[in-house]
């Protein structure tokens, strides 16, 4: 469904992104790791179309290499921070009709907004401004404002940074709820093991923009390599 | 603000202004005050849209409202053109200089907007006052004197007949207001809103950056030189001199005393802005002074304008929270 | 012919390095406090009336020497306390990068005007710093020109100096290069702002002393004096200090040429088309990075 080709992003000396070449399957959730700054939130950066880059990316067969960042959300390709973006002018109901109104193909659909309102559980929030949302919540309206642009992929970056067991329990589960109920293929870039293993089909572990392996997490999580670079002799121990 | 609330403050100033010409219909200075303040609260308006909202911080305001006004002159005097297509024409090639200007100002961070702007205001001047602006018939340095007034069915509404030019104006700002007032509230509304608080958010929910940007840019300066036409045709002659830093900074008195972005404020901020000026006007060169030292001070101490003084002071809005 | 052009290059290379010292300044003060400063014409003013006041009806004994001595503290004083009062209350709040040019537009028309109360709207000239002429050939260089030259040239190595070399600035390059960073390492960010600013101030008006001197003290002029200064930080990139010098010395030639060929009124022409060319290329300027 989605599929890159050698893309290669340099800043300057700085190689960012190293000839990189992966495939993310139809109703997969597909995971990527690695250690601070190996390159993962310009990964997305370059699906989403906010830096150009040398190479290629597909998605459903179609050319999107170059596409403006509008044109990729339309497409289907809907994505979340790994700070949390929010509009501190707009409600939350404000915010997701949004993009229902400019990403979905159909326009506004105010049914599926208010579905998608209830379904990351924000209804009694819907008026608040979002200014006054809480972390979890902030993260929750922007996946709700991305399921709003009825995506067929939704990258996650780190949803899960900065939360607590109990958080980190609700946000799995609804992430499961997206990739089944909804049928939404699923990107996850997350720094927990625990979360990777139990959520993901495939896994791509990525070091200073290179890749290291990309296989099923089990696989993966033994690779000599990935404990060296990443994971840490300690992982393998616990294991 | 709701929309209620905004309509309820506009349409309160509509009808006061409409009645105004029953009490002081006779009195030249009143009338041109009242006309004054119509035309700057559509200028200021437009500028707190692209301002406010879209948070673009454009400084070409004046330079758009300038470009309006020579435009139609020149159409109107050169080209003999009816002053009424003259000012249509200028709301269309004000549009398009908007446009222009708002190309290169896509890719900008903030602070360069401002100052590509402002260049374009400053590169006016010479301009219009140099061998090129006079090739185009600018009329250098002493500007245009003869532009004729507005002529509709045989009728001309000029500086002579202060009420019927009143009215023709009060017409043209409601119906630009409303306009305005509609991008406010509408989704395009709520596209600036979204681009300004987080681009990078609205662009990943399929709104184009480039488009609404530009959009903003040219409804702005459309509206912005529109009403410089009908100011140029109203006052008969123009000069360099508009392009003057004190009339950019009452446009700035007025945005700043109605409250950034808490449209409809700077309607109200045109009015106590035009009249403090005119107030001013005995005080001579001491008057930009004074203008200077008011925005310093406003901005300091009238964070949100009067505006902001009566959502702080009304028990409703606390209650709302 | 060959002459003329020596002595556009000349006057070029002159008017550069004084636009260098001004567009430092500009530019420190952008790259550390994030404040785009719109009154910076008129500080640049202010100079030229400090000078002209110490010299002419106070008749200040030392003259050009003494001026300086003044100068340099008391401007230093003036852009500390302008950042205090009016620049970092507004700080707090979100908007405060808008607020600031609105505020600073207003500083800008305030100074303006009262330049005129005070000083009268007519022109002053400012007596030069030396007199005589220096001759190699048929080329005529004046000393006053070569004084202003290597005063402007000094007074950015020194600066260079005191940045690299100093407790001072060390922290001020801290800040600019990572304001959350420096905070943690306990630098006292307020006082850093401030004193860039008023370093900045400093600048800019030893700018407006010397340049003065070639040209006159107007008190409307101050607008084109900002323009130029923004200019050049911006066709160098903004809080990149050696872009600002490249592009100090191409604006000042490339004034110096236009103003030659073509006439005086297409010199602001031809300054505002290179930085709307320039910034529609390379949007962050020519050193900028992106």
């Amino acid at each position: 469904m989605l599929i890159a080709k050698n893309v290669t992003k340099k800043f300057g000396e700085l190689v960012a992104v190293n000839n990189l070449s992966f495939e993310v399957k139809k109703g997969q959730v597909y995971g990527i790791a690695g250690p601070n700054g190996a390159g993962k939130s310009t990964v997305y950066n370059l699906i989403t179309g906010n830096y150009s880059y040398e190479g290629k990316i597909e998605f459903n067969g179609q050319d999107i290499t170059g596409l403006p960042p509008h044109r990729i959300a339309k497409a289907g390709i809907a994505r979340t921070f790994q700070i949390p973006e929010i509009f501190p002018s707009l409600t939350v109901q404000k915010s997701i009709r949004l993009g229902s109104r400019f990403g979905a193909r159909g326009g506004l659909d105010l049914e599926h907004t208010d579905k998608i309102i209830s379904f990351v559980g924000l209804t009694s929030e819907r008026f608040q401004n979002t200014r006054l949302l809480n972390l979890l919540g902030k993260k929750k309206l922007m996946i709700g404002a991305a399921l709003a642009t009825k995506p067929e992929i939704l990258m996650l970056d780190e949803p899960m940074a900065g939360s607590n067991a109990q958080e980190i329990k609700s946000m799995m589960e609804l992430i499961k709820k997206i990739n089944q109920e909804l049928g939404i293929t699923i990107i996850i870039i997350e720094h927990f093991m625990k979360v990777l293993t139990e959520l993901t089909e495939t896994l791509l572990i990525i070091e200073s923009g290179t890749m290291i392996c990309c296989d099923k997490p089990e696989i993966v999580t033994s690779d000599p390599r990935v404990i060296e670079s990443y994971l840490g002799d300690a992982y393998a121990e616990s294991k | 603000m709701s929309l209620k609330r905004m309509v309820l403050i506009l349409c309160g100033f509509y009808c006061v202004m409409g009645i105004m010409p029953l009490f002081v219909g006779d009195t030249d200075y009143i009338m041109n005050i009242l006309v004054m303040i119509l035309i700057w609260a559509v200028v200021a308006s437009c500028w707190d849209v692209i301002m406010g909202f879209a948070g673009i911080f454009s400084f070409g305001q004046v330079a758009f409202y300038v470009m309006g006004a020579y435009a139609s002159a020149i159409l109107s005097v050169s080209l003999d053109i009816p002053p009424v297509f003259a000012i249509m024409m200028a709301g269309v090639i004000t549009g398009m200089l908007g446009v222009l200007v708002g190309l290169p100002c896509l890719k900008l961070a903030g602070p360069y907007i401002a100052l590509v702007t402002f260049a374009v205001h400053m590169t006016l001047i010479p301009f219009l006052k140099g061998p090129l602006g006079r090739a185009i018939g600018s009329g250098g340095s002493q500007g245009i004197l003869t532009i004729p007034p507005i002529n509709l069915l045989g009728f001309a509404f000029s500086s002579e007949q202060l009420v019927p030019f009143f009215y023709l104006t009060l017409f043209l700002t409601i119906i630009c207001t409303l306009i305005l007032a509609f991008i406010i509230k509408s989704y395009w509304g709520t596209a600036f809103l979204a681009l300004k608080d987080s681009e990078n958010f609205a662009t990943s929910l399929g709104i184009s950056a480039f488009r609404y940007k530009l959009m903003v840019f040219a409804i702005t300066s459309s509206i912005t030189g529109l009403f410089g036409a009908l100011y140029a045709h109203y006052v008969g002659m123009l000069s360099t001199k508009m392009l003057s830093m004190d009339v950019f900074t009452i446009l700035m008195i007025m945005i700043v005393i109605g409250g950034i972005g808490k449209y409809p404020g700077v309607v109200v901020g045109a009015v106590i802005t035009v009249t403090i000026n005119q107030l001013l006007a005995p005080v001579g060169m001491y008057r930009p002074l004074i203008m200077g030292a008011m925005v310093v001070v406003l901005v300091l101490f009238l964070r949100d304008g009067v505006i902001g003084l009566a959502q702080k002071f009304s028990p409703l809005q606390r209650k709302l929270g | 012919m060959v002459f003329e052009i020596i002595d556009v290059i000349i006057s070029g290379l002159i008017n550069g390095s004084v636009y260098a010292l001004m567009a430092v300044g500009l530019t420190l003060v952008y790259g550390v406090t994030k404040a785009f400063n719109f009154a910076y014409g008129s500080f640049y003013n202010m100079g030229g009336y400090f000078a002209w006041m110490l010299l002419i009806p106070v008749g200040l004994i030392g003259g050009y020497f003494s001026v300086f001595f003044v100068a340099i503290p008391v401007f230093f004083v003036v852009g500390y306390l302008l950042e205090k009062i009016l620049i970092s209350p507004l700080r707090k709040h979100d908007d405060w990068e808008m607020k600031v040019m609105m505020l600073t537009l207003g500083l800008s028309l305030f100074m303006d005007f009262g330049y005129q109360a005070v000083f009268g709207p007519r022109i002053k000239s400012l007596p030069g710093m030396i007199e005589g002429t220096l001759e190699l050939g048929q080329v005529v260089l004046f000393h006053q020109d070569i004084v202003i030259f290597i005063l402007s040239v000094g007074g950015m190595i020194c600066f260079g100096w005191l940045l690299n070399n100093t407790r001072t600035g060390m922290a001020v390059q801290a800040v600019a290069q990572n304001p959350a960073g420096a905070k943690i390492v306990g630098i006292p960010k307020d006082f850093i702002f401030a004193a860039t600013f008023a370093i900045s101030t400093i600048m800019v008006g030893l700018g407006g002393i010397l340049l003065s001197q070639k040209t006159f003290i107007d008190p409307m002029g101050s607008t084109n004096i900002m323009i130029k200064a923004w200019v050049i930080t911006a066709f160098g990139g903004m809080g990149s200090i050696s872009g600002s010098l490249y592009a100090a010395f191409i604006l000042g030639m490339l004034e110096a040429f236009v103003g030659w060929h073509f006439g005086m009124i297409y010199v602001q022409i031809a300054t505002l088309t290179l930085l709307l060319v320039t910034l529609t290329i390379r949007p962050r300027g020519l050193m900028g990075r992106e």
